[in-house]
């Protein structure tokens, strides 16, 4: 007996896959004709598998229903996701950073145009007041030294809506430009309407699912319940 | 999808499906990623049982594995467009089973385990011993029993041997689908498998000579070519 058994069991392992080389499967079978041993564990192991085989559990009788109902719901998922980015909790934490940055950049733009309105303030006495500056208030936070103007006659803004911008932004665009035609407010596409549309399509093919899924558990139910009461006089029928 | 009640109550394929039966199963993803959902329908009808048993195998509750058989599905459904004809097509579904499987069982272990007062036995604990079958030779060992001792005896397999275990003998992938399903190289496969074997041999080795255990096992065999038979 060249091989030993332990050889010998792995390679039965691989002959029962049919992955064992030739000239090893002659080895082999001149071992198992020595060795009853060997033999007996080849049948364990195939007698194995026809147990595992025969013994394949069975789904559920509602599987596929429930499949289905998933599936709807899953599509109509995906679906919202590709619509509403912003409900990715990783797009938020993106989000989140942009957002940071963005208020940042506007708070220090603010600083810097508080600083520009009011720098001159801080410098008491020193003359070098602006001669855009010349309300009374302003002339009272030059005298405070460090205090603030509370009351500035001439709007911040003001300037900006004179040298360019003609309407405030809250109104958007529907004021803009004589043309009269409608302009979509930003972020809109006929696409994403669509999109709303499909949403809408499968929430109620879904509600109908789920109708569907009850009617028939309900129906299951009924069947099994007439087949219990069934039972004792089934057997009847065969005598007429 | 669209399986109507009669369909599903009867289980007779209706006529589309029927013409899709002798199609490859890469030939029917293809179709799936047109838009026809017919050829998800007879996926579904080929897979479900394979990825079932696999699943239930793995994590033991019924309830469970049918959610994650779904899953598997579903994701086969959603990213039907990912799929590239590189790897066999039940490869590809097997992986996306397996990976679930694995989170799954993950984050199982990471639950914390409660003490109970009155304890049950854990399924790992329930001992598989013929013994109270030949206690009584005059009861049938039903299918469902013999199910039962045979899924504990399963579990009992540590989980990175019973992987390519189960990958191999219930659903039948080769060696070298199984190393793609894993990630594992084909000599750890191999080695890993024969050692599931051998575990799975000594587990259910004080079965294998019950002579009632035989007979019922014969008469599923008999029932299951009757059903193939009458299929055709």
């Amino acid at each position: 007996m060249n091989m030993r058994c332990g050889k010998a069991q792995e390679y039965l392992s691989r002959a029962m896959d049919e992955a064992l080389p030739a000239d090893v499967a002659g080895k082999l079978e001149r071992h198992l004709d020595a060795c009853a041993e060997c033999r007996e564990y080849r049948e364990d192991l195939q007698l194995g598998r026809r147990l595992l085989a025969g013994t394949e559990p069975a789904l559920s009788e509602n599987f596929e229903w429930r499949l289905q109902l998933r599936l709807s719901q899953a599509m109509q998922q995906a679906a919202a996701d590709a619509y509403y980015p912003w409900d990715d909790p990783r797009a938020d934490r993106k989000a989140w950073f942009r957002n940071f940055g963005t208020a940042a950049s506007v708070g220090l733009a603010a600083v810097l145009a508080l600083a520009m309105f009011v720098g001159p303030a801080g410098r008491t006495g020193s003359g070098s007041v602006p001669a855009t500056v010349h309300s009374s208030a302003a002339q009272v936070a030059v005298e405070g030294g460090d205090r603030l103007p509370l009351d500035i006659t001439r709007s911040p803004g003001a300037g900006l809506i004179g040298s360019g911008l003609q309407h405030p932004v809250s109104v958007g665009n529907l004021q803009a430009g004589n043309s009269g035609a409608f302009q979509a407010p930003r972020g809109w596409s006929g696409e994403r309407i669509e999109d709303l549309l499909t949403i809408q399509q499968l929430r109620v093919e879904n509600r109908k699912l789920a109708n569907q899924l009850s009617q028939y558990e309900q129906w299951v139910n009924q069947y099994r319940a007439q087949l219990d009461r069934a039972d004792s006089n089934a057997l009847d029928l065969g005598e007429e | 999808m669209n399986l109507s009640l009669d369909e599903h109550r009867y289980g007779s394929p209706s006529p589309a499906r029927a013409d899709l039966q002798d199609v490859r199963d890469e030939e029917l993803i293809v179709l799936v990623q047109n838009g026809q959902k017919r050829a998800f329908d007879e996926i579904v009808a080929r897979y479900k049982g394979r990825l079932f048993s696999f699943i239930l195998r793995m994590v033991k509750d019924p309830s469970l594995a049918e959610e994650l058989t779904q899953e598997t599905l579903i994701r086969v459904y959603i990213h039907a467009t990912k799929y590239r004809e590189i790897a066999k097509f039940s490869t590809w579904v097997f992986t996306i089973a397996t990976n679930l499987v694995r989170n799954k069982m993950r984050q199982r272990s990471r639950r914390p385990h409660l003490i109970s007062l009155n304890p049950a036995p854990e399924d790992d604990e329930i001992p598989v011993d013929p013994a109270d079958q030949e206690a009584d030779p005059t009861r049938e060992v039903q299918r469902e029993e013999l199910a039962a001792l045979i899924n504990a005896a399963t579990a009992k397999i540590p989980e990175k041997y019973r992987i390519p275990f189960l990958l191999r003998e219930v659903d039948q992938l080769s060696y070298e689908e199984i190393q793609q399903v894993t990630g594992l190289k084909l000599g750890t496969v191999r080695s890993r498998i024969n050692r599931a074997r051998s575990r799975f041999r000594q587990l259910i080795k004080p079965m294998l000579r019950n002579e009632d255990l035989l007979e019922e096992l014969e008469k599923i065999e008999a029932r299951a070519a009757a059903e193939k038979d009458n299929e055709h």
